[in-house]
């Protein structure tokens, strides 16, 4: 499981850099096209950059919100359970979180690989950008991979006492 | 089962879900949407539904806007604005009876016109003007009170995140409501300001005065927050006529926010890592919620239930205000048990169309309902803000602040009262945009 766990920090510490990286990225070619319709023409499918762009800043995201606890719970019950019920509830939450997110992650992979075959291309710019889809899809498995390590800790937790 | 059961079912599974499993909001919403769309219709479409949900929402180029704005408030929070916003507040108006507290009021005002976050707000004027007011002998139940609900300026004072997803999730212009949030959010901020007053009056030892500054110091005061009003001015300006889009805006704000932190050297490394690692943690959180709340409303869509509960209520023989109050007030209640952006995203589905159909302005009822959901973030149980302002200030027990925050929840009221009778405070400067 510490192996896992290391695992799983490393990818969402290495999704959290790039999707920082892809972040100063979008401001930088905000203003840059703010500047170049100014002084001369807008620069051309920044439109529909910033949307990719902004898919991986959200979904490399996803692991880090986990592990930081940032997903926002109506908790206010659940704080009042007895220890061990709220690990069971902990657990039970972390399985349907794996599944939702890896049928997620499965179903975006298959439309990424759809648009791939198809050769599906960006309307303004005619560039592919299945690539962004595979990273959404990469970015929900790693969320998936962090709930797998929190639903092994919840078990291992039970074990020790 | 009739579909209308069907929505009603789900609507029921997803409030078990949130409260006795405790599972986050953007999680239990995909879930239970995910679920109810397969069994309304199949399990592939269900499975088609939920790539195209999540790939179209996290790709979408409106909800850029709040990693923008989001890494903007960051910055300024990283480079310690607020405290000079604190600085200048209280040289301008400390030596009046309870003027710390509305220095401290008024510095939440023009914080969370940068900021937005209602905890980052509470956090760091707890940690800046909890030592000023301990320091002036002022009641403790009055200082925490005035900075928690002060934070809350931030919800509803653009930019403000849940006014964005709002606009993205009812298909309104964001700088409209932008332009909206600010006759509200000045409304409320007078009347807290007032409610110091007040307090002041009834309990003269609440608020003692404070030493009276020169009129050099005030003005070498606004020095290092006039900037970031500055900058708060221009991008509401450049939106104003047009100039540029929200996130546009957005970008512009974070790059001259980065600059200005970087010639006044008040941002850091560390603070400009701090800064997008919250922005990343924040931004999430929001898309989340919002690809949550896609997901619940294809379910409730294909259901009919918000247009069978708009269709109901519009038909009831009640005055339609008496329908408002009532949407105000399960709004009321939600707000004290739920984060407001998720009690909001999960309730305009049903709500929104309602109030359409009854010929209330759109604009007017998503900010009104913005500022009722703001007053949950200071009334337990939940009280987030309140708890953190506790948690800051160590010596003063919860109750107390609880008790602090009771003197202003009237303002709150007042506030929503005065947008009732006076649409035109939070429709008339929208109307005005270029």
């Amino acid at each position: 499981m510490a192996f896992l766990e290391k695992l799983n920090l490393i990818l969402v510490k290495m999704l959290a850099f790039v999707g920082g990286v892809f972040l100063v990225g979008m401001i930088a070619i905000t203003c840059a096209n703010i500047l170049s319709r100014a002084v001369w023409v807008p620069i051309r499918g920044v439109f529909e950059l910033m949307g990719y762009a902004g898919a991986i800043v959200a979904a490399f995201a996803l692991g880090y919100t986990q592990i930081k606890k940032g997903n926002i719970a109506v908790d206010i019950l659940v704080n009042r359970y007895p220890a061990r019920l709220k690990r069971v509830i902990h657990a039970a939450n972390s399985l349907i979180g794996l599944a939702f997110f890896l049928l997620a992650s499965w179903q975006i992979c298959i439309k990424a690989n759809t648009m791939m075959a198809t050769g599906e291309v960006t309307e303004t710019l005619q560039v592919i950008y299945y690539p962004f889809v595979y990273g959404v899809a990469l970015g929900c498995l790693v969320l998936a991979l962090t709930l797998s390590t929190e639903l092994l800790k919840s078990a291992f937790q039970r074990e020790e006492n | 089962m009739s579909l209308a059961l069907v929505g009603v079912v789900g609507i029921l599974a997803l409030l078990l879900i949130l409260f006795l499993l405790g599972m986050p909001v953007g999680f239990s919403m995909g879930v239970v949407g995910f679920v109810g769309f397969c069994y309304v219709i199949s399990f592939n479409g269900g499975l088609n539904m939920l790539s195209s949900v999540l790939w179209d929402t996290f790709s979408n180029y409106g909800l850029t806007v709040i990693p923008l704005f989001v890494f903007m408030g960051q910055i300024a929070f990283y480079s310690g604005v607020n405290e000079k916003l604190y600085n200048a507040a209280h040289k301008w108006v400390g030596q009046f009876r309870g003027g710390i507290a509305m220095a401290t009021v008024m510095a939440c005002a023009a914080f969370s016109a940068i900021c937005g976050s209602n905890a980052a707000t509470a956090a760091t004027m707890s940690t800046v003007a909890l030592p000023q007011m301990k320091k002036f002998k002022y009641e403790p139940k009055l200082s925490t009170g005035a900075i928690a609900c002060g934070s809350t300026l931030g919800v509803v004072i653009p930019p403000s995140v849940v006014l964005i997803v709002i606009g993205l999730s009812t298909e309104q212009s964001i700088a409209r409501l932008f332009y909206g949030g600010i006759g509200a959010g000045l409304l409320l901020a007078l009347l807290l300001t007032l409610t110091v007053a007040v307090v002041c009056q009834i309990h003269k030892d609440w608020g003692p005065l404070a030493p009276k500054a020169g009129l050099a110091e005030k003005i070498k005061s606004l020095s290092g927050a006039f900037e970031m009003v500055a900058l708060f001015c221009s991008v509401m300006i450049g939106l104003y006529f047009g100039v540029f889009t929200p996130t546009e805006a957005g970008a512009v704000g974070s790059f001259f926010a980065v600059l200005i932190g970087l010639v006044r050297r008040t941002l850091t490394w560390h603070g400009f890592k701090a800064s997008v690692a919250d922005t990343l943690r924040i931004s999430c959180m929001v898309i989340m919620i919002v690809a949550g709340a896609m997901i619940f409303g294809r379910f409730l869509a294909v259901t009919r239930i918000p247009f069978d509960i708009a269709h109901w209520v519009v038909g009831l023989p009640v005055p339609h205000f008496v329908i408002m109050l009532i949407i105000f007030g399960i709004y009321l209640v939600g707000g004290a048990v739920m984060d407001a952006l998720a009690l909001l995203l999960i309730t305009i589905p049903i709500f929104f169309p309602v109030a359409v159909k009854l010929g209330y302005d759109p604009l007017w009822f998503a900010v009104t309902i913005t500022v009722i959901t703001t007053l949950g973030a200071v009334t337990p149980p939940v009280g987030a803000t309140t708890y953190v302002v506790a948690a800051m200030a160590e010596d003063v027990p919860l109750d107390d602040v609880f008790r602090g925050v009771a003197w202003f929840l009237p303002a709150f009221i007042l506030c929503v009262l005065i947008l009732m009778v006076f649409p035109q405070l939070v429709t008339y400067l929208p109307s005005l945009i270029h």
